[in-house]
């Protein structure tokens, strides 16, 4: 008899810092003040947290090592540990893995945190992404992760007639989102359409306004048990659903650019929330770019294949409309915190806090991470306490 | 061409034996890819080991040179000094006939492309030693 994971686990606390371009910061202190305030927000004791996993920043020093370094600078001996390097996808997979550990009794209390300076630290993204020297894309010109999104973007619009306009009216929706949250990095900087329209191509189809931001911030994420969580200071958000899944073959595929492997991520979380897309009310979908949000549209079913670039053009994705998507400002207006602040906005939706932004009796939220070069991918259910 | 200052593969003694042959192949202006003779797939990129049966065994196969337009981009923001002065270029996905796609550019006007449209097979002779693959529209 398969157990299932559904409404075991909750997110109980949740910390992030401020946002945006912090001189003087380091990846390590963003992610220490952010586990504080989750600590804080949790109402436990940092001595409570047994469990520590992190995601290395870009501008983290250890690489895969980080956890080491994290736990013996907040004078932690972790029960369980480890860092997982997978760019946008890591948050989701970390908090995954804290639920299976849980579950299984390893740990009690595991914080997930993320901390980089990418803004002041001067991070490039725009390495050559694949190939070792002697076949470098670069050879031929390709930098950068931009590109990539491009690629699949022009392939959706020529096979369903996709329109930039549409993702332009995905990006002001976003951004109106943000300017309702004041520590969005975009606060109070309205953009509309043709703003979008006129900004300047980066990677085309790309504008610059189809594209995330570079920041600096911290979030950590904390959870435990859903019995443990019921004595604790804030209402839980149980999680509900969980998949992953991953794509290393590209180019022996004709169809590596509608990224299959979020569809396998979404089923799963959907079959062990046992929800379908009606049942959920708001959704955090990763979107390091405009088009990201349009696979996860149809690889979830809230359309169908090729259906998504109508259902963002007639502002269906804005609050107040049948299915909010980035209710705090996103990748693309909030800050680029790699997908982790998609799930501190989860939560913050489910327990009602959203102040402005909140999506009224909103019960279940759809989160979804992806990194690297488009390869790794993972959703997350969030069902608030009813 | 000895002023050619974009990128070029690195080709030295730690430069693994296959991606020698590959460019030594295109040196000759030939386009080829490992053929697995085990079960006859064609794996690209390079790898160690057939990605169907995990064979070694390989033979280079040379491609037709024969492709359709999958997906290209046009780069304006300059990520390298180099290709930054010809922004904006192009990168295209070509899909050969004989199954992998190939990351190359496209040499032709923007206001030719489209997706699916019929490309062949051209080489770039950049310096003495190293030609690069890309296409044109097909004849």
């Amino acid at each position: 008899m398969a157990t299932t994971l559904k409404d075991e686990i909750a997110i109980v606390g949740i910390g992030k810092t401020p946002q945006g371009t912090i001189e003087g910061s380091t990846a390590l202190g963003l992610g220490i003040e952010a586990f504080k305030n989750a600590v804080d927000d949790a109402g436990l004791d940092k001595n409570q947290i047994d469990g520590i996993l992190t995601h290395p920043g870009t501008t983290s020093p250890e690489g895969a090592t980080h956890y080491l370094r994290f736990a013996q600078a907040v004078g932690l001996n972790p029960r369980y540990t480890h860092s997982l390097v997978m760019g946008g996808g890591s948050g989701g997979a970390l908090i995954q893995s804290a639920a299976m550990a849980i579950e299984h009794g390893l740990a009690d209390y595991v914080a997930c945190i993320f901390g980089d300076s990418a803004r002041t630290g001067g991070t490039k993204f725009g390495g050559s992404m694949a190939g070792g020297n002697a076949l470098s894309q670069g050879i031929w010109g390709m930098f950068g992760p931009h590109a990539n999104s491009a690629m699949g973007l022009r392939r959706h619009m020529a096979l369903y007639g996709t329109t930039s306009e549409q993702l332009g009216h995905l990006a002001m929706n976003i951004r109106n989102n943000a300017n309702l949250n004041p520590d969005a990095v975009m606060y109070d900087r309205e953009i509309t359409v043709e703003d979008h329209q006129n900004s300047r191509w980066i990677v085309e189809p790309l504008h610059l306004l189809d594209c995330c931001l570079i920041s600096d911030g911290g979030v950590c994420i904390i959870v435990t048990s859903a019995e443990r969580a019921k004595d604790l200071k804030q209402k839980p958000v149980y999680l509900s659903g969980m998949g992953q899944g991953y794509q290393a073959v590209s180019f022996e595929n004709d169809d590596w650019w509608y990224l299959e492997h979020q569809k396998s991520a979404l089923a799963d979380a959907f079959a062990m929330a046992e929800a379908t897309t009606d049942d959920i009310d708001v959704a955090q979908l990763y979107d390091n770019f405009t088009i990201s949000v349009l696979f996860w549209l149809e690889h979830a079913g809230f359309v169908g294949k090729g259906e998504a670039g109508p259902f963002v053009g007639e502002d269906r994705t804005a609050l107040g409309g049948e299915l909010p998507v980035n209710t705090a400002g996103g990748n693309l207006s909030e800050s680029y915190m790699e997908g982790w602040l998609h799930i501190y906005e989860g939560a913050v939706q489910m327990r009602g806090d959203g102040g402005p932004r909140q999506v009224e009796g909103a019960n279940l939220c759809l989160t979804t991470g992806r990194g690297l070069n488009l390869n790794c991918s993972n959703a997350l259910i969030m069902r608030n306490d009813g | 061409m000895a002023d050619y200052t974009k990128t070029l593969p690195t080709l030295d003694e730690r430069t693994d034996e296959e991606s020698l042959a590959f460019w030594a192949a295109a040196h000759d202006h030939k386009l080829v890819m490992q053929r697995c003779t085990a079960c006859s797939h064609i794996r690209w990129p390079i790898g160690p080991v057939c990605t169907q049966c995990l064979a070694t065994e390989f033979e280079w196969q040379e491609m037709s040179g024969k492709g359709e337009l999958h997906t290209w981009v046009n780069f304006y923001q300059g990520f390298h000094p180099e290709w930054a002065k010809e922004s904006p270029y192009n990168v295209a996905l070509v899909k050969l006939e004989e199954g992998p796609i190939f990351l190359s550019n496209v040499v032709a006007d923007d206001d030719d492309l489209a997706v699916g449209i019929a490309l062949e097979l051209i080489f770039d002779d950049v310096t003495d030693d190293v030609s690069i693959p890309k296409f044109k529209l097909a004849d």
